[in-house]
């Protein structure tokens, strides 16, 4: 007979708005809810680190009397080409292809027959000329140019501060 | 033989093989097949074509049996394999060079993961051309699906763990990719990397991904194809 009273309860006249299989079955889910959401939550801000060893994002080169005109610096920690031209200005790129990430390395007489393509990316072939102007794809888009700035006879190359055309060069 | 009909008759085979030796009507073959975890993969009843090799080209079980030698080969790996920088490097060389027969364990393990790839895709093929993805089966094409992505994902993050230049820069282009992922690339990147860049974190997440978590959801999703395989009615 118990089945029958179940029956009556469920049919819909009879049920009262709340009652205490409806109260505790939401009070479950909830708090079920609840927990799993803060689980995935907490998880998820577990799963990123807070500490993370990276190197410094300023670094210096020089003094400036010692970099020849028409030469350049490259700092594989940073990956950076620092770079003097012949006028005697200073402008600094990344040297991170723009594709998808691979080292570029700097070709001082151009590769594959154009003298202009002095950096080339192994990865899947991307040239630039020295300004880190786009040649060749894949690439969308030229290198970055990171700020420069004089310190003490010193150049300081800030690797966050990803700057223009006009405001990449470094006049002396 | 009549030892073998002597072992067939004790208690201990009885007590392992529920099926009663020797089989002689159409209810022992079935019983065979029904009593016996590894090949009630199959119905009680098969379709004599469905068992043909031109049939399937057993492409199903050539991935499955080369999950099985990844998964000896690759434990054993472990053994001499540190997740570290730069003990990972240090530990393939070592393999190669030093340990006994590291080399042959290793190649193995390669070549399998590179032969499991097409296996699990000219399965795929074959599964397609059958036209065996059609109702009632769409459910299994989808486990299919997420099984290819998964081995492909295995190859991935195993593709780190010699941590060479190969590995390094493969890598760097992966996460790269996973950049472009609308609204939760970066995230996704930074997550996948542990960091900005590859480094001590990238290979353990990598090491536990490939050596834990890949090969559990395999296992697991592995035994539910093949369930569903026969929750489906058999092959098509
Ligand atoms: C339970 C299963 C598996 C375990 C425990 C495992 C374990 C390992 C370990 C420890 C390594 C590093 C050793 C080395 O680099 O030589 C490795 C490498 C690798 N694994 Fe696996 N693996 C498993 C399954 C797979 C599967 C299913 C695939 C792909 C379909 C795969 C693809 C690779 C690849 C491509 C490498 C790099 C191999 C090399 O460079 O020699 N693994 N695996
Ligand atoms: S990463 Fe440089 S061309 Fe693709």
């Amino acid at each position: 007979m118990n089945d029958d009273k179940i029956n009556e309860n469920n049919s819909e006249e009879n049920v009262p708005k709340i009652c205490r299989r409806k109260f505790l079955n939401t009070m479950g889910n909830t708090a079920t809810g609840i927990v799993l959401l803060g689980g995935l939550g907490v998880t998820l801000d577990f799963l990123k680190p807070n500490v993370i060893l990276e190197i410094p994002k300023e670094f210096k080169v020089g003094p400036i009397d010692s970099i020849q005109p028409n030469s350049v610096i490259y700092e594989p920690e940073q990956k950076a080409f620092v770079v003097r031209d012949e006028q005697g200005s200073f402008y600094a790129l990344s040297a991170v292809c723009t594709h998808l990430g691979c080292t570029t390395k700097w070709n001082a007489s151009g590769i594959g027959g154009n003298p202009k393509a002095i950096i080339s990316c192994p990865c899947h072939g991307s040239l630039f000329n020295k300004k880190g102007e786009l040649i060749q794809g894949p690439a969308q888009r030229g290198l970055d140019k990171f700020r420069l700035r004089l310190e003490d006879n010193q150049l300081v190359v800030n690797t966050s501060e990803i700057v223009s055309d006009e405001e990449m060069i470094l006049k002396t | 033989m009549k030892f073998f009909y002597w072992i067939s008759q004790t208690k201990i085979w009885e007590s392992v093989f529920r099926t009663k030796l020797p089989i002689s009507t159409n209810l022992d073959r079935a019983l065979v097949i029904f009593n016996s975890l590894s090949l009630h993969i199959h119905p009680i009843k098969v379709r004599e074509r469905a068992i043909k090799f031109t049939y399937t080209f057993y492409l199903g079980m050539i991935s499955f049996f080369l999950f099985l030698v990844l998964t000896i080969t690759g434990i054993l790996l472990m053994l001499y394999y540190q997740p570290a920088i730069p003990n990972a490097y240090e530990n393939m060389k070592d393999l190669k060079y030093v340990v006994s027969n590291g080399n042959f364990l290793r190649n193995m393990h390669r070549w399998s993961a590179h032969l499991m790839v097409i296996s699990v895709f000219l399965h795929m093929l074959r599964v397609f051309f059958k036209g065996a993805y059609r109702p009632p089966r769409q459910f299994n094409w989808i486990v299919g699906v997420v099984l290819l992505i998964i081995t492909l994902l295995l190859s991935y993050t195993g593709y780190l763990l010699p941590y060479d230049q190969l590995s390094y820069w493969a890598v760097t282009v992966g996460a790269n990719i996973a950049r472009y992922v609308p609204l939760i690339g970066e995230e996704l990147s930074f997550l996948l990397l542990g960091g900005n860049n590859i480094g001590e974190y990238t290979l353990v997440r990598f090491y536990v991904l490939h050596c834990v978590i890949l090969p559990a959801f395999m296992v697991m999703l592995i035994a539910f194809h093949f369930w569903r395989i026969r929750k489906d009615g058999g092959l098509l």
